[in-house]
């Protein structure tokens, strides 16, 4: 049949239009629907990626401790990603492949090269868990990312001998733990041309991780790019601070000082130049119900435990202003467990000369007791007329520097911009109980003394150099065994000789052995009959 | 400026009352009624008493002369179905008819030769059926006219068209003719850089552009000798990018050039407009109604193939803004009175013959400067003797406007595709009522009925 004349050209022309526009309409219709189904893919990618956060959920309170998420990924983390591969990409510190793989068949992961603890996958088997004990995760606008929780500063080990299986303890002071090696390595790879996106991404997929096209893209434009830059804006901050302060060494941290230039942007080096040494014992957290309302902080700088919690909290990473609630009730989740939490009882105990244990007793409850509360038969008592007080720093006379690392101006900024309201600036130290003291070594607010039987010698007496970072336990002196030098050079050689040893020189600042000379003038007998009371502790 | 009487006016003394002698046609003074009209025909193109009382009222009101609306030469160049043609010898009668009536108020009639080329508005039942002959087969840019180009043998007959005409014009005993060269029809077409796209003879060099008007020119000598008056209208700068991705067409410099080739090849006088379509943001210059367009440019839909787009810019008050903008972009600051004089100005410099100048003029001190100053000879006029068709006596009895302006609404244009000619201005009117009946007074035609014999049906 004969097509219809169109009534005008115009008509006409339209309807050849028509022929021309229909297949240029479904062809823009395809091209529509596949940009509608590209806007939603990569909706659902954003919401995937984007969308809200995300942390595993332990049941166990002590997994939860040692593996749960507090919030410090969000702001301070790494990718997950990035973690696994740096071992891959930095040999040199890490180990080789080999030496890597070695440490596996024996339960320990790559970051134990800084000391980071490592539990085992699965039971009797001792592949290792994924992460260290103190690292968790959280997936933060679809990246996992790991970092800190309370556990890395307060997990540590203890065990009876070289070869010996380790006993992991939840609560004591990380003495294996080398923070200032890792900070140093965290930054200084920051400018490290093997952090290249293209390299890091050929070092995620050596290690079995399949990234598909989205991930890779966003490895390469984004998450590459941005974790390299959050490193070197940490550099940027911690970098002069790091590079102004001895080594702290395995089991210590500088509590106050990285907190200053990280969390509230000061600057290493202002003034007054004294406060930016500060290294100090990382504390052990049992009993924490007792101690409430005591000094807390070495410096007794703070009787709020909450506050207290929420303050290392922020040390570990959190930022406080984009703190959920979710954080803060994992942060309290882990202080409620430790309100009660009681650390295992001194080995020292077994073996050891009942009326020595008395006779030091005694002399404990009239010459310290009063300090320190004292270690009962069922268990530690935290009873003392001066427990948990501030000891002027004329009268106790240890290192200042901890004192000193804490001031009045970063009290003030504590308030105005943290608005933490219970911080105080003291004059000395604090008396702390004493529980499980045997896990505490070395000793001194900033690990000075290596031992309990060289604290109760004169401080001339004590050594002036001595090796960091064992967890066998000494029985003969209290703590862990420490090999002492005479001078620093064979402490040196010493500690390069013994991986995640450390030379500690008591003649740097900081490092201060003199004060607390409390018991220094007993004579040999008495003295020993205190240790082994100590020794029960 | 005042509407009462200057105490010392002596319009003995006034230009504007002087004269205008053109080679073969004198003009008793400086006023033309530009081209305007309605739908005021028959459909073959034959004129009608409206039309004849159309053009009366104006020389009723004292112009020199009238110039007629557009008036195609042939069916094929029409813009509006309903406009007289002169494409045929028995409408010759009709024509002298018309020119006895203008005469008869002592005014002078020109009748302006005209094709639409694509720019054909209303195309009716002739020509709705074909793309309109053109320089180019490119679609007109505003509206999406169709239209083809003309071969050679189509344009030697149009010129012939015109010829034609002219004589037919002279045989009415009208006293000249006008070509309608300006405003976008089919000389235009021809002459603009924007638009001629040939390679023949016709397009590419600004004398191959105008060759077709020169050879009209030519014909109409040919045909109807050196002594009757023959004037070109043309458009002083094209000012073509309306439509923003179009050309901007010619300049002034090259319409100086065209204006003093029409002089060499006999033209008598250049009328100066601007703009190579119409309507045009400067021509007629003024306000742009849209909410007038909604309602009427319904009937020019389906003229164009882009017509309903523009519907829908006039329908939807919030896209009116956007088509705002693009006809307003080019008028800039400008004013609506007297918006070619400088062109003008600068065409008389350049040629040796009359220019009269059109665009907005209703100003008697601003018509008696341009004059004096030698802007140019005369002015035409149609939206202010639309509005008051005896603006003229007003001025010759000394008041320098009329008492209620033109206000430039420019409702009178946008009314044509579908309602009668007249001014739409509301406001200028006692009531609406009285408006509708200054609107119709021409319709008041009074024809002598009769019995049609059976061969005329």
């Amino acid at each position: 049949m004969a097509r219809p004349v169109p009534v005008t050209a115009v008509e006409g022309a339209l309807e050849r239009r028509r022929w021309l526009t229909i297949p240029l309409v479904l062809l823009a219709g395809v091209a529509m629907v596949i940009g509608l189904v590209v806007i939603l893919w990569g909706a659902a990618l954003a919401a995937v990626y984007f969308g809200g956060e995300r942390t595993p959920y332990f049941a166990s309170d002590s997994e939860h401790f040692k593996y749960g998420s507090i919030g410090a990924e969000r702001d301070s983390g790494i990718p997950h990603l990035a973690w696994q591969a740096l071992p891959r990409l930095f040999p040199e510190t890490f180990g080789t492949a080999e030496q890597q793989a070695a440490a596996r068949l024996r339960g320990q992961g790559a970051y134990n090269a800084f000391g980071f603890l490592y539990e085992p996958a699965s039971t009797g088997k001792p592949e290792p868990r994924d992460l260290p004990i103190g690292i968790s995760r959280r997936t933060v606008r679809g990246v996992e990312m790991v970092w800190f929780n309370c556990a890395v500063c307060h997990t540590g080990t203890a065990r009876e001998a070289d070869g010996t299986k380790p006993l992991v303890v939840a609560g004591m002071p990380s003495n294996n733990l080398d923070f200032h090696r890792f900070i140093s390595f965290v930054t200084s790879i920051a400018d490290d041309p093997r952090l290249e996106a293209d390299r890091l991404i050929d070092a995620i997929e050596t290690g079995g991780e399949r990234l598909g096209v989205t991930d890779r893209l966003l490895w390469r434009h984004v998450i590459g790019p941005r974790l390299r830059e959050g490193l070197l804006a940490r550099r940027a901050q911690l970098g002069p601070l790091i590079g102004m302060q001895p080594a702290w060494g395995p089991g210590r941290v500088d509590t106050f000082n990285p907190y200053k230039v990280v969390q509230l942007a000061q600057r290493a080096g202002d003034p007054p130049p004294e406060q930016w040494i500060g290294a100090s014992d990382f504390p052990s957290v049992f009993h924490q119900r007792p101690r409430d309302g005591m000094q807390l902080h070495w410096d007794g700088n703070n009787a709020s435990l909450e506050e207290r919690n929420l303050s290392a909290a922020v040390g570990a990473g959190l930022v406080l202003e984009h703190a959920s609630t979710a954080d803060r009730d994992a942060i309290r989740r882990s202080s409620n467990w430790l309100l009660d939490l009681a650390p295992p009882p001194s080995p020292m105990r077994a073996g050891i000369d009942g009326s020595a244990v008395e006779r030091g007793r005694a002399l404990y409850m009239t010459q310290c007791a009063g300090c320190h509360g004292y270690q009962g038969t069922s268990g530690y008592v935290f009873d003392g007329a001066e427990l948990g007080r501030v000891v002027p720093l004329g009268r106790i006379g240890t290192d200042r520097s901890r004192l000193d690392s804490y001031t009045d101006a970063f009290r003030r900024m504590q308030r105005e911009v943290l608005g933490f309201s219970h911080f105080i600036k003291t004059d000395g130290y604090a008396n702390q109980p004493l529980d499980a003291l045997w896990l505490r070594g070395p000793y001194l607010h900033n690990g000075s003394v290596p031992t309990l039987a060289a604290l109760l010698r004169p401080v001339h007496e004590r050594p002036r150099y001595f090796l960091r970072g064992s967890d066998i336990i000494d029985r003969e002196r209290g703590g862990f065994r420490s090999e002492t030098f005479d001078t620093a050079e064979a402490c040196e050689a010493a500690a390069r000789r013994t991986r995640g040893h450390f030379c500690f020189d008591t003649r740097q600042a900081g490092n201060g052995n003199g004060g607390h000379e409390f018991g220094t003038s007993l004579d040999e007998a008495r003295r020993d009959e205190l240790l082994t009371y100590l020794r029960t502790f | 400026m005042s509407t009462t009487p200057a105490p010392s006016f002596d319009p003995a003394e006034d230009p504007i009352f002087t004269p205008l002698r053109f080679r073969n046609l004198t003009v008793k003074n400086r006023v033309f009624r530009s081209n305007i009209s309605g739908r005021f025909d028959n459909d073959d193109g034959s004129l009608t008493q409206t039309r004849i009382n159309w053009e009366s009222r104006f020389a009723n009101g004292g112009v020199g002369a009238v110039i007629s609306s557009y008036v195609p030469v042939a069916m094929h160049g029409r813009i509006i179905a309903g406009y007289a043609t002169i494409h045929r010898d028995d409408f010759i009668p009709l024509w002298d008819k018309l020119g006895q009536a203008v005469h008869s108020f002592d005014c002078r009639y020109i009748v302006q030769l005209s094709h639409s080329g694509r720019q054909m508005d209303l195309p009716g039942v002739h020509n709705q059926h074909r793309p309109s002959p053109s320089s180019t087969s490119r679609k007109e840019s505003l509206h999406g006219f169709l239209c083809r180009a003309m071969g050679r043998g189509e344009i030697e007959r149009l010129v012939a068209d015109f010829a034609r005409a002219a004589w037919r014009a002279r045989e009415a005993g009208l006293d000249g003719v006008e070509l309608h060269a300006a405003n976008g029809y089919l000389f235009t077409q021809f002459l603009s850089s924007a638009i001629n796209d040939r390679t023949d003879l016709y397009g590419g060099t600004l004398a191959n552009r105008a060759r077709f008007l020169l050879d009209v020119i030519g014909a109409i000598r040919a045909q109807v000798g050196r002594d009757f008056h023959v004037q070109v209208k043309l458009s002083a700068v094209d000012h073509n990018n309306v439509v923003p991705w179009e050309g901007k067409g010619n300049t002034l410099a090259d319409t100086i050039a065209v204006a003093r080739w029409c002089e060499a090849v006999g033209a008598d006088a250049i009328h100066v407009s601007t703009g190579s379509l119409f309507p045009h943001p400067l021509n007629p210059p003024g306000d742009l109604p849209l909410e007038v367009l909604a309602v009427t440019y319904d009937a020019m839909i389906s003229s164009g193939v882009d017509s309903f787009r523009n519907f829908l810019f006039f329908r939807y008050p919030l896209l009116r803004p956007l088509f705002r903008w693009l006809w307003y972009r080019i008028k800039g600051d400008r004013g609506n009175e007297a918006i070619s004089i400088d062109e003008a100005r600068a065409i008389r410099a350049a040629v040796s013959i009359p220019v009269i100048s059109t665009g907005g003029y209703q100003t008697a001190s601003v018509v008696r400067e341009g004059l004096s100053t030698g802007a140019f000879d005369g002015v035409s006029i149609a939206r202010s003797l639309v509005a008051n068709p005896d603006l003229v006596r007003q001025w010759r009895a000394g008041h320098d406007q009329p008492a209620k302006p033109c206000t430039y609404c420019n409702k009178c244009l946008f009314n044509a595709p579908k309602n009668p000619m007249g001014c739409y201005e509301e406001a200028r009117f006692p009531s609406r009522e009285a408006m509708i009946a200054e609107i119709e007074k021409i319709y008041h035609a009074r024809p002598h009925l009769r019995v049609p014999s059976s061969a005329e049906l």
